[in-house]
């Protein structure tokens, strides 16, 4: 290739038009807004389906036995409009190690576009809350995380401080009896 | 009776949201302007063109020949060498990042969940991921030597602050020999990518700290089973990172006289001293010019019984260009490391979004759209690494006849080293200039207590720019071409190696870096997205 060939193709390799902001799915984003005295909240956008969907939290950090509430949003990738069925709330503990049944939290229709169900938890503790609606015969389930309260850290530390005493226990006993081993070997050596 | 999880509760509307409000702002950074991009790439071209030509690489030579030792340096060069060859220095830094880091787990587990907030991710992610890759331009490969999983590693194992631990603490195996190469660290390398930019650890404290902590665990289960650092030498995504990108700088750990090492019976440096460790890599660090391994952990400079080891100055990307040996797995890992790190500007593409969402659907992927991610990495990474091995495959017919594959793409592999190094920095610059300001905050209130996400109007104080952009731009132009500068220079004296004296025979691969290279630059020219 010619090296004027080569420079045509490398400028219209970055003469393409400049990016514009994007989102990052399905993760959780604080956000305030300085317009009004409301709390911060915790947003949430993805798609599933047919459907990109956003969910909040107000508050953004809610507390066990405060009132909260979620809003939800669903609209149709590929013509923007608004989904305006019944959409109904459940929530189930997702706790490590806990399989806990679903309650239901409410059926909701939409209040100008946005479907707002209220909560208010009794235990600190990580919840999944589903979103579940129907549109053209297809059932669609969009599942958020919710945290109640602090996170629990002494599970992670608790975990990384046992995995490291029982392995540095293990080592120390197995080459506590390889010694000893090699001592009476060493002994009963010496006496022969 | 049991409780219900939750109730209902008839309260008023905490406040309303209206759709249009449900999108959140996402801050980006503008690109490098077009203009930079395209005299950028007239400088590559030209770069390039010498290596077309069949000119010859540098003939081999050894780092020892022209290395400046530390030791060398007026006044203060002395001094800091007595001070490196005492424990006390190093010692002290260990301990001061080894207490930062373990702030940095409990701010993570027990502070704010506010990414912007919380010196977990702000430490981890806007500093120290950001800053130890331009550490490696000017320091070699100097944050291992303070590493904080590696200090408690030892700590907990050895059961010493510094002095030679008992051989008992530890199994002390070998390492099983299917590990002993640069496979786990590459797998571990792409799972960290993974993690960083599939599940977002970047905006979590609380997955942040649970990353360290397990990078403690899997360092201190290393070195209670295996012998010496083998976690360091094999499995390390970040020592193994560093040490490729450090065959080509000139900051090492060298001998001050090689005919001192050359005459040595002792081996010290190998095999440590009563009191002093045994280089954990493995190295005779006098008899070698290869430090692609070494951690920069002082003890050679410390049990070396004639004081000949010291810091030092060695000519730019000499390792890469004669000493660093081809093998199959480092090769794959620098071809890994220039796939990854191109992929990481893909990502932040407009387009990168849309194929994400199309496959989605299409997958009928949801949530955080993992699989989708998943597999745009593994196609991504395969494409990449694909046309290199496509670009071998043509050096080969263009080649001396019968020329096999491997010791192409071993050496060739090199070539590629400096465009992933560059543009890492590059790419890293612009966030860490560009989202450090205002967040030092984090160090008065580690723990972000009492703190609200940012507004939109902190969000731009925090882009404030310390410096000039303009330098910036230059700065980030100037390191893709000084990146393919060096990787032609690695080219031409690798090639030379291997018997590639023909212009012809190297087309293929100067095509493949300058292509690689313009890619990194227009991905430089878009809008990047805030990391946190
Ligand atoms: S190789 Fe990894 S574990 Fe070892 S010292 Fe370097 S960063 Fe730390
Ligand atoms: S002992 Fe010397 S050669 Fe070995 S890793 Fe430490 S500093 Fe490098």
């Amino acid at each position: 290739m010619t090296i004027p060939r080569l420079l045509m193709l490398t400028l219209l390799l970055i003469m393409v038009p400049t990016a514009q902001a994007h989102h990052v799915l399905g993760r959780p984003a604080y956000s305030l807004n300085e317009d009004s005295n409301t709390p911060p909240a915790m947003q949430i956008e993805t798609q599933v389906g047919a459907y990109f969907v956003t969910f909040m939290a107000y508050p953004a950090f809610p507390k066990p036995g405060e009132p909260g509430r979620v809003n939800f949003y669903a609209s149709r990738i590929d013509s923007g409009v608004s989904f305006s069925g019944p959409v109904t709330f459940t929530v189930r503990d997702d706790g490590l190690l806990i399989d806990s049944a679903p309650e239901t939290l409410g059926q909701q229709m939409p209040d100008d576009g946005v479907y707002r169900q209220n909560y208010q938890f009794h235990q600190a503790g990580d919840y999944l809350v589903r979103a579940q609606f129907e549109s053209d015969g297809e059932p669609y389930t969009v599942d958020f995380p919710l945290r109640i309260g602090d996170p629990a850290p002494i599970g992670p530390i608790g975990l990384a401080v046992a995995l490291v005493a029982l392995l540095l226990l293990s080592v120390n006993l197995s080459q506590r009896k390889r010694l000893a081993r090699l001592k009476t070997q060493r002994h009963n050596a010496g006496r022969a | 009776m049991a409780w219900p999880i939750a109730e209902l509760e008839a309260t008023a509307a905490i406040c309303s949201v209206a759709p249009a409000a449900a999108t959140t702002e996402t801050m980006v950074h503008p690109g490098l302007p077009i203009a930079w991009a395209a005299v950028a790439m007239l400088m590559m071209i030209g770069l390039s063109l010498p290596v077309l030509r069949g000119s010859p690489g540098n003939a081999s030579r050894s780092d020892g020949d022209h290395m400046l030792s530390l030791t060398a340096l007026p006044m203060i060069g002395p001094a800091l060498h007595e001070a490196l060859r005492r424990p006390w220095l190093l010692l002290t830094l260990r301990i001061l990042t080894a207490a930062l880091f373990l702030l940095l787990i409990a701010a993570g587990l027990f502070g704010s969940p506010i990414p912007e907030r919380n010196l977990a991710t702000v430490l981890t992610w806007t500093f120290w991921w950001t800053g130890i890759v331009i550490a490696v331009l000017l320091l070699g490969s100097a944050w291992c030597a303070i590493c904080p999983w590696d200090a408690l590693a030892a700590w907990l194992v050895r059961r010493r602050l510094w002095r030679r631990g008992a051989p008992h603490t530890s199994l002390n195996l070998r390492y099983p020999s299917w590990l002993r190469n640069q496979w786990p660290a590459l797998s571990m390398l792409a799972g960290l990518t993974w993690l960083e930019l599939g599940v977002g650890v970047t905006t979590s404290p609380y997955a942040t700290a649970l990353l360290g902590l397990a990078m403690v665990v899997m360092a201190t289960t290393s070195m209670a089973l295996f012998e010496r650092k083998g976690f360091c030498q094999y499995v390390c995504p970040i020592g193994r990172t560093l040490g490729a990108y450090s065959t080509t700088v000139p900051v090492a750990v060298r001998p001050i006289d090689p005919l001192v090492c050359a005459d040595c019976k002792t081996l010290e440096c190998y095999h440590g001293t009563d009191q002093i460790e045994p280089c954990p890599t493995h190295l005779v660090i006098g008899r070698t010019d290869v430090n692609q391994f070494c951690t920069s952990c002082g003890a050679c400079v410390q049990s070396c019984p004639s004081h000949n080891v010291s810091w030092g100055v060695r000519p730019v990307a000499n390792e890469a260009m004669h000493h660093t040996r081809g093998h199959w797995d480092g090769a794959w890992f620098m071809v890994g490391l220039v796939a990854l790190t191109s992929f990481h500007g893909l990502t932040m593409l407009p387009e990168w979004e849309q194929w994400m969402r199309h496959s989605a659907r299409w997958i009928g992927d949801s949530g955080q759209l993992l699989w989708t991610f998943s597999l745009g990495m593994a196609l991504s990474l395969v494409l990449i690494a694909g046309t290199f091995v496509v670009t071998i495959r043509l050096t080969q017919r263009l080649g001396p006849r019968q020329a096999d594959f491997k010791p192409l793409f071993n050496n060739l592999a090199l070539a590629v080293l400096p465009l992933a190094f560059a543009y890492h920095i590059a790419h890293n610059l612009s966030h860490m200039l560009r989202e450090s300001h205002g967040t030092w905050a984090v160090f008065v209130n580690p723990f972000g207590r009492g703190t609200l996400p940012l507004s939109t109007t902190e969000r731009h104080a925090l882009m404030t720019l310390p410096i000039p952009e303009q330098l910036l731009f230059t700065l980030q132009a100037g390191l893709i071409v000084l990146g393919l500068g060096l990787a032609v220079r690695i080219l031409g004296a690798r090639a030379r190696k291997i018997g590639l004296d023909r212009g012809v025979s190297r087309v293929p691969t100067t095509t493949f870096l300058l292509g690689v290279s313009g890619m990194n630059l227009w991905l430089l020219t878009q809008p990047m997205i805030m990391r946190m």
